[in-house]
């Protein structure tokens, strides 16, 4: 018997599942990369009708009341089928700091409702190319500065962005379409876009300032990474059963290439590391949900992260090469997988990264 | 008799903890060799008086009739609190295999002979030509009169220096289809003329393995457990619990804690490099941690678990043996020197954890057997 929170995320699973298969699996993301990146409108409408953006937001502003746990399972089969919709984005970042910020106001509910997609602006680039202390100003209602690594900034029809008020932080919001605002686009691997943003006095709207902004957003950046550890998770688990399909019947030497030992046993790695990923990021997101301590939830959010990177890229760089000479041609799926595994992996923080923050997160709490 | 599965988890943990707590003796913890019987004699004795030798045998047996779940519980605080195991073959392989197969003349009289360690057992199962090809073994047993007559070699045989009866997979048909047929199993006593034990001196030194010769020896036919021949499929039925067990965390988490605790003395932390490394296996041993309440839950759900469960075991292994890796290498030039080595206030003793990680790759069925298995029946490939 599971316990009725399994049997939800059960279904909560399964439903999901079964939408992004009815709406073409990996093979409508193939189709809105080659026709020059960017999401599905229609997808968008389709994802917030099922509740999925609004997981982790509360039932009284409109969402599922649910928590990371469910947002990892929804997580995990965007990643199956590589669907290039924000959901990482909105659900960890954009909705992450507005439902710990501002709950009622009412981008929630239309973000929730698949109306607006809003992306997140909160790093910033540095003279030596690295991410580097925000410099981002607001002042008299308009924001000067720049942004960078903005997912989600193509297609998104405002910016939530992170800057320096006159008295401390403020996360306002700049629309896609404001004068004084210019994005370059940086194409990533997997066709997706992201921006760097640069405001000149652009007009925004302050909605939230003071302490609670760094705050919250920590806590989102949180959410989003661990999150997007989910997305990998189901990334590695779809790359794995594809390279598992194509070893059971390709045949050299007048057998299936998988009946080699050799191929078993690389198979069976593969496997294994993709259960223990399985296994460690599922019990980050249940144990953040009831974790409160921002601390403990960055450290298990680096586990989560470190674990996923690392078992994706095991898998998906493997997987070419047990596909041999056609994984590295763009008309089979796998390499779909390994570019989006690229992408989602520099995003947010590597596995070196977050196996540094880890462990300086665990002496500070041993040294406490 | 306490119904112990009727305990709430929580409750029966706390029972279980404060008996190891108050009755395991300190010099005994964390016991780095396999001890004789008389070195753990009286621990053995106080947990017979409390009749929890045998934790998993039902209560009808003597045993304590554990769920999986309350047995696991069982196993996690014995490993936590570095109580030795003892010298369990008796209750681990013989009892069931009794319990499973056995007639009732034989449970009477060898149960609660294993319970008391009035007989103390070794596992006779590998042989010089089977090893992960176990059911190449040569070793016969051939019906004389009211006896078999043993002949034959069998090695690995852990303790067999300090048992007094050994449970062996033997021969007994040697002209069958395949070769798991033909496969007895049978009990016989060690000390008698044609039974010649030799200890093997391993890579640190130890001499917990042995060779058992077999020169007509004698055993009574009374003592085949289970139908002739059908030696094999008993003993796959043994290893059923074993197989998660074998992968539990707590090789892999002790020695993590040991290289923690010797690295932070050393000063390995401030080579970035080495935090890395340290990370990478402390990471490897939570995510492991978390894979197998998986399967502990499912057990704990009263699923029988299936092929999958041989993937703890390989990563477990493997992890271990890192994590020793890199106990020497913080060592730096006292890599290769035997004995504790003093770090502030305690010594760690290096080369023993390295030594000790060695076999767990190759011991109850090597990581390339375990990934052989999980080639074929959980990921369905062919050959």
């Amino acid at each position: 018997m599971l316990s009725s929170d399994q049997e939800d995320l059960r279904l909560l699973r399964e439903s999901a599942r079964i939408l992004f298969e009815r709406a073409g699996g990996s093979g409508r993301s193939r189709k809105l990369r080659d026709a020059g990146g960017g999401w599905d409108a229609a997808m968008i409408r389709e994802l917030a009708e099922a509740g999925v953006f609004g997981v982790t937001v509360p039932e009284e502003n409109g969402g599922l009341g649910m928590g990371l746990a469910a947002g990892g399972v929804i997580a995990e089969e965007v990643g199956r089928v590589i669907a290039p919709e924000p959901v990482v984005v909105t659900v960890g970042l954009s909705l992450g700091l507005l439902r710990r910020l501002c709950p009622d106001h009412e981008k929630v509910g239309q973000i929730v409702g698949g109306e607006t997609v809003l992306a997140v602006a909160w790093q910033e680039r540095g003279p030596n190319g690295g991410p580097a202390e925000a410099s981002c100003r607001y002042t008299d209602g308009k924001l000067t500065g720049g942004k960078a690594w903005v997912v989600g900034a193509d297609g998104a029809d405002g910016f939530l962005v992170l800057a320096e008020g006159d008295s401390g932080p403020v996360l306002v919001l700049a629309d896609a379409k404001a004068n004084m605002l210019s994005i370059k686009k940086k194409t990533q691997a997997d066709g997706s876009v992201m921006g760097e943003l640069s405001f000149s006095e652009t007009p925004a709207e302050q909605l939230a300032e003071g302490p609670a902004v760094q705050d919250a957003l920590t806590e989102a950046v949180n959410d989003a990474t661990a999150l997007a550890a989910a997305e990998l998770v189901g990334l590695s688990d779809r790359a794995f059963e594809i390279t598992l399909d194509y070893i059971k019947t390709r045949e050299q030497f007048d057998k299936p290439i998988g009946s080699f030992q050799v191929i078993q046993h690389r198979a069976v790695d593969l496997h294994v590391m993709r259960e223990v990923a399985q296994a460690g990021v599922r019990e980050v997101l249940a144990q953040m949900d009831h974790e409160t301590d921002p601390k403990t939830r960055a450290r298990l959010a680096s586990r989560a992260k470190a674990r996923a990177v690392s078992a994706a890229k095991k898998i998906t760089r493997d997987a070419i090469q047990l596909h041999g000479a056609v994984g590295y041609t763009d008309e089979f799926d796998i390499g779909l997988y390994l570019n989006r595994a690229l992408v989602l992996s520099a995003w947010l923080g590597d596995d070196a990264y977050h196996r540094r923050v880890w462990f300086d997160a665990r002496e500070e709490e041993g040294a406490a | 008799m306490t119904d112990w599965n009727a305990m709430s988890d929580a409750e029966f943990r706390k029972e279980v903890r404060q008996f190891f707590e108050a009755e395991y003796p300190e010099e005994l913890r964390h016991l780095p060799h396999r001890p004789k019987f008389a070195e753990i004699e009286h621990w053995h004795r106080k947990l017979h008086a409390k009749g929890w030798v045998a934790p998993a045998w039902p209560a009808e047996y003597g045993g304590m009739g554990l769920s999986a779940a309350k047995l696991l519980i069982f196993y996690e605080e014995q490993q936590r609190w570095g109580v030795n195991r003892g010298r369990d073959m008796g209750v681990q392989m013989v009892g069931p295999l009794i319990i499973k197969f056995g007639t009732q003349e034989q449970k009477d009289y060898w149960l609660p002979r294993i319970l008391s360690c009035e007989d103390i057992w070794c596992q006779g199962y590998s042989e010089p030509g089977a090893g992960s090809d176990l059911a190449n073994l040569r070793t016969r047993a051939e019906a004389d009169g009211d006896d078999f007559v043993i002949n034959g070699q069998k090695i690995w045989t852990t303790m067999a220096h300090d048992a007094t009866h050994i449970f062996m997979l033997v021969r007994t048909d040697p002209d069958t289809p395949r070769k798991q047929q033909g496969i007895s199993f049978l009990l016989a006593p060690m000390d008698q003329p044609g039974v010649d034990v030799r200890t093997i001196t391993t890579l640190s030194g130890e001499t917990e393995f042995c060779e058992v010769f077999f020169d007509n020896a004698r055993t009574p036919q009374k003592n085949l457990v289970g139908e002739l021949n059908k030696g094999w499929t008993m003993a796959k039925a043994l290893l059923s619990f074993e197989r998660i067990f074998i992968g539990s965390p707590s090789l892999a988490q002790n020695a993590l804690g040991q290289l923690e605790s010797f690295a932070r003395g050393r000063g390995a932390f401030d080579d970035p490099v080495f935090r890395d490394r340290f990370a990478q296996a402390a990471l490897d041993v939570e995510d492991h941690a978390a894979l197998y309440s998986r399967f502990a839950d499912q057990l704990k759900r009263g699923e029988t678990l299936g092929a999958d469960v041989s993937m703890l075991k390989i990563w477990v292994t493997e992890c271990f043996q890192r994590i020793t890796e890199l106990m020497i290498e913080a060592a730096g030039p006292d890599g290769g020197t035997i004995g504790p080595l003093q770090v502030g206030n305690v010594g760690v003793d290096v080369l023993s954890s390295f030594y000790k990680a060695r076999p767990t790759t190759i011991y109850g069925g090597s990581n390339e057997i375990q990934r052989n298995i999980l080639s074929k029946a959980v990921l369905g490939l062919p050959g």
